[in-house]
């Protein structure tokens, strides 16, 4: 049973029909598969669809097609009934430290939610579990009796951590659960995050808009524009390697801690907004602010780029990228986040 | 041409006084690029709106705030409308709640441009369109008559620092100006403010918690914690040789890419909390957290002394990490 | 690890106690207060308050000025003014709380169904509110009082009806905008059911402003029983209202205007205080109130 994927997703499409017909293309086909124990960077900007995808994945909302198996169990369409027995298998951690937690309960019966409501344990031994994983995300259980407002956006953080921990779930889907947090604060829950997910061994897709925490978290890393899937690779290809033009602005866009390869070096500067996703671009989408454009046009007009394998774990959706053809060098030191 | 000294500001709240800021000082010359770095609570926006007296009526401003020579703290209220927007300009975060959505961006661009240089509106028109081509807004005319919930926030923003540049001001107050934006906004933005301190000569504030921002743009910078300086510098020296603990701990929190093959290291973290700020320590305000904290450190408040060339620290133990 | 400074109480009583310092920086409010609690008690203490019963009459003083035998003088019929203003007390807070209650538990409900699940359930609760609106609850009563005959229960549940909408659109508003933060979706990854989330959740957090509301529902509730009595829809003889006073009060305006004057400055200080009260509660229960 462990080569099947703790989470698969194929083809998954979520729209948004408007008022007067206007359809928002929030995912647009976006396929993945998340293995044991793995941890998958989901990275995007905003309006590229990641958090449409945290929300299919566990079902928050329903995709309008597509599939999605948790754990060989094809989740896609259950109805919300059918869905609560599975929800102890995945759970979520969400951006915001301070609406993730309902103000008007303790953080002991927040953490303790879960286990009440899939019958799994009451009174003492509840209590039991709740002081176990307020062990293991580092919160005194006195904190059990406090309310979220009186605790820091660290402490939160770690509430809700416990809150999607404590029932061993075998897929965490955390949506940029330290954007809101300071550096410092950003820095202990990262190594919290990590260290748990050593010790429990679950997979987890790590949602997020920071090239810098994916870099120091994830095995592997997908990236997103627009709705779609455009590279996705092992981590250290990803950043040595970098082949779509969306990823490589992306990194070369990425500010560097440190003034002297900072200054170094010379972002690739796209052109012009993001194309909005009711009207997403025809062919590929990210033609209208490609620095290649001119390469590639006119097939990237017409033609939309499949996801084809680059290098061995490797895939890339553009259309001057081939198994024997890397893609154009936007910068020279785009791969410089890797080498500072 | 800006000094800031012994400033203190306290809030009178519900649960008692706030002091957010305790004697901090600042100077800033011109066409300089002074960077505020601190995280949440450490008072660094609480200083810099300040200078102008932005801060609500609860707050009690103390100390002197030098620009050109005159002290902005006694202003009158008159004099001091001539200064904002004029002399000294911000820019904020949320450019979507600074614009105001029912008038168009032409509009609220020129209005600055009427109230304060006594432009025509003709005038103010062809000047707007000026800045925004500036600002490298593309298709200016255009945009001139679009209202903000049309642009994106990457374009409200530089329509913002449009609105802040618009008088040629001596001193621009950016106040985390992308932090609410996605990264390939950003590095055009911090393009523009370079852009701007170069052409205009402009002097600029940033303030900000993202230490990659300072490196890519600032001349010198200032580590702010719970309403003190802890450490300022020019940046190539504070980043290759940070004195602080507290510096050293933000610095150390950052990820940085990791090549090696083996398990790597933890993501350094700072143990423990802000203080509150309900009462003044009389101490070192980080020495609860501190690794070097000693006896002094608990008992005296560390004042700012040069420890390398045009380097300052506030503390008993400076020292690499 | 995490070293808190923690404070000296615990988090209830530290709210308590910054509500009250907000409340007693507006003297205003306390003053609406002070003067709630007084009719309030009035209203309640009713048979032992009043010097006689709504029905005493005294044939030989009629239309009396006011004096030391009735305070506030008698009317027509030689009723003590003073006992039927204390007696209108207690069937006005009768109404406006009963009305305000019964409006609450019906609408509330509705509304958060109709905040919660959006779709055709909200359109077609929000066409009903709509209908309900457009009736003035004044008919509505005629209607009853039509078919059951007037009294002080058909009154009430006019009223309460005629509440029903204002209830509606706040527990509806409330919903859409809890339903927005994150911690409803956790619940259901946690695997909670609708009723869990809008029960658990969501409600608790709307106590506050449905407090507010109730607050100021109650004195529309009480000039609506003012109006109804006085057009003979409320309460019937012996009991009387400030509503009934008023009415009978109309022919002798002329030669005895305070037997209008005494009813109407209890409703209106009743209303006014409510109102007052009502204000100051939502300015103190509001997070981002700073003083």
């Amino acid at each position: 049973m462990s080569d099947v994927p703790a989470l698969e997703v194929v083809d998954l499409v979520k729209h948004y029909t408007g008022r007067r017909r206007r359809v928002v293309h929030a995912v647009d086909g976006v396929s993945f598969a998340l293995g044991r124990g793995e941890i998958l960077g989901l990275v995007g900007e905003s309006g590229s669809g990641k958090s449409t995808v945290a929300a299919c994945v566990l079902r928050l909302i329903e995709p309008t097609s597509g599939t999605i198996r948790l754990n060989g169990a094809d989740i896609t369409h259950l109805s919300r009934r059918r869905m609560r027995p599975l929800r102890r298998q995945v759970h979520m951690v969400f951006q915001d430290p301070y609406s993730s937690l309902n103000p008007r309960l303790t953080c002991g019966d927040i953490v303790g939610e879960p286990l009440r409501l899939h019958k799994l344990a009451h009174g003492r031994a509840l209590n039991a579990r709740v002081d176990e994983i307020f062990d293991a995300v580092g919160l005194r259980s006195e904190l059990r009796f406090r309310y979220p407002h009186e605790l820091s956006g660290g402490q939160r953080q770690r509430v809700g951590l416990a809150r999607s921990l404590i029932l061993r779930p075998s897929v965490l889907v955390a949506d940029e659960p330290v954007s809101a947090l300071d550096v410092s604060v950003q820095a202990s829950i990262l190594n919290l995050l990590r260290d748990l997910q050593r010790e429990m061994g679950f997979s987890c897709l790590f949602i997020t808009h920071d090239l810098a925490t994916v870099e120091f978290l994830c095995d592997r890393v997908a990236v997103m524009y627009l709705g779609e899937i455009v590279e996705t690779a092992p981590r250290r290809d990803l950043f040595r390697r970098p082949q779509h033009p969306y990823t490589q602005a992306l990194l070369s866009a990425a500010v560097v801690a440190d003034p002297v390869v900072q200054r170094a070096r010379r972002p690739v500067v796209l052109d012009g907004d993001p194309p909005s996703p009711l009207e997403p671009p025809s062919g590929c989408r990210f033609r209208t602010r490609c620095p290649l454009h001119e390469r590639s046009a006119p097939q990237s007009d017409e033609e939309h780029p499949a996801l084809r394998e680059f290098a061995s774990g490797h895939l890339v959706a553009c259309h001057l990228v081939d198994r024997d053809r890397p893609a154009p060098r936007l910068v020279e030191d785009a791969a410089d986040i890797v080498n500072a | 041409m800006l000094e800031v000294s012994d400033l203190s500001v306290r809030f009178d709240t519900d649960d008692g006084p706030v002091h957010a800021v305790d004697r901090m000082s600042l100077t800033l010359a011109p066409g300089e690029v002074l960077g505020v770095v601190g995280e949440s609570g450490c008072g660094k926006s609480v200083t810099c709106m300040s200078f102008v007296r932005l801060l609500p009526e609860t707050a009690h401003v103390t100390g002197r705030v030098l620009f050109e020579g005159r002290d902005l703290l006694t202003l009158s209220a008159r004099e001091l409308r001539r200064i904002r927007g004029r002399e000294i300009s911000y820019v904020f975060q949320e450019p979507m709640s600074s614009l105001n959505p029912v008038f168009t961006v032409g509009r609220q661009v020129g209005e600055v441009l009427q109230r304060h240089l006594g432009l025509s509106r003709a005038a103010a028109r062809s000047r707007t369109i000026e800045l925004l081509r500036l600002v490298r807004i593309p298709a200016a005319e255009r945009r001139l008559d679009e209202y903000p919930h049309q642009l994106s926030g990457g374009m409200r923003q530089r329509v913002m620092i449009a609105i802040a540049i618009a008088c040629d001001p001596k001193v621009l107050v950016a106040d985390e100006p992308t932090t609410a934006l996605d990264v390939t906004i950003q590095a055009g933005i911090l393009d523009l403010m370079r852009d701007i301190r170069e052409r205009l000569g402009t002097a600029i504030v940033l303030i900000t918690h993202n230490l990659g921002v300072v490196a890519d743009v600032a001349d010198r910078v200032v580590v702010m914690y719970a309403g003190r300086k802890a450490e300022e510098a020019p940046v190539p020296e504070l980043f290759a040789h940070p004195q602080h603990p507290y510096t050293i701990g933000l610095l150390g929190a950052v990820p940085r890419p990791y090549e090696g093959e083996g398990t790597r290291e933890r993501l350094q973290e700072i143990p423990g909390r802000v203080p509150s700020l309900h009462e003044l320590p009389q101490a070192c305000a980080f020495a609860d957290r501190c690794p070097r904290a000693d006896e002094v450190t608990r008992s005296q408040i560390p004042q700012l002394r040069e420890v390398r060339p045009s380097h300052f620290v506030a503390c008993f133990h400076p020292g690499p990490g | 690890m995490n070293v808190i400074v923690v404070a000296e109480l615990d988090p209830r009583t530290r709210r308590r106690r910054l509500l009250r310092k907000r409340f007693l920086r507006r003297p205003v409010a306390v003053a609406g207060l002070v003067v709630v609690l007084f009719f309030v008690v009035v209203a309640i203490f009713a048979p032992w308050v009043a010097p006689h019963s709504s029905a005493f009459t005294d044939f030989n003083h009629t239309l009396a000025k006011p004096g030391s035998r009735y305070l506030l003088g008698t009317d027509e019929l030689g009723h003590d003014e003073l006992s039927r203003i204390i007696w209108g007390a207690r069937s006005s807070m009768l109404v406006g709380v009963l009305a305000t209650l019964l409006a609450m538990v019906i609408a509330v409900p509705i509304g958060m169904v109709a905040g919660y699940y959006r779709g055709w359930t909200d359109t077609v609760i929000a066409r009903a509110t709509d209908v309900l609106l457009s009736f003035p609850f004044v008919i509505l009563a005629v209607g009853l009082a039509a078919i059951l005959g007037p009294s002080l229960l058909n009154a009430t549940l006019a009223i309460g009806i005629g509440s029903i909408p204002g209830f509606i659109r706040i527990a509806r508003g409330e919903t859409l905008a809890r339903r927005e933060e994150d911690y409803v979706p956790a619940a259901i990854a946690n695997g909670a059911t609708d009723r869990t989330i809008i029960f658990r959740h969501i409600l608790p957090n709307m106590t506050s402003t449905l407090l507010v509301q109730a607050t100021l529902t109650i004195p529309q509730a009480i000039i609506g029983e003012a109006v109804l009595s006085f057009l003979g829809l409320g309460v019937q003889p012996p009991q009387t209202s400030w509503g009934v006073m008023l009415q009978d009060a109309q022919s002798y305006t002329s030669q005895a205007p305070r037997l209008a004057v005494f009813p109407g400055i209890a409703l209106v200080l009743v209303v006014l205080a409510f109102n007052v009260f009502g204000d100051g509660l939502r300015d103190i229960l509001d997070p981002r109130t700073t003083r």
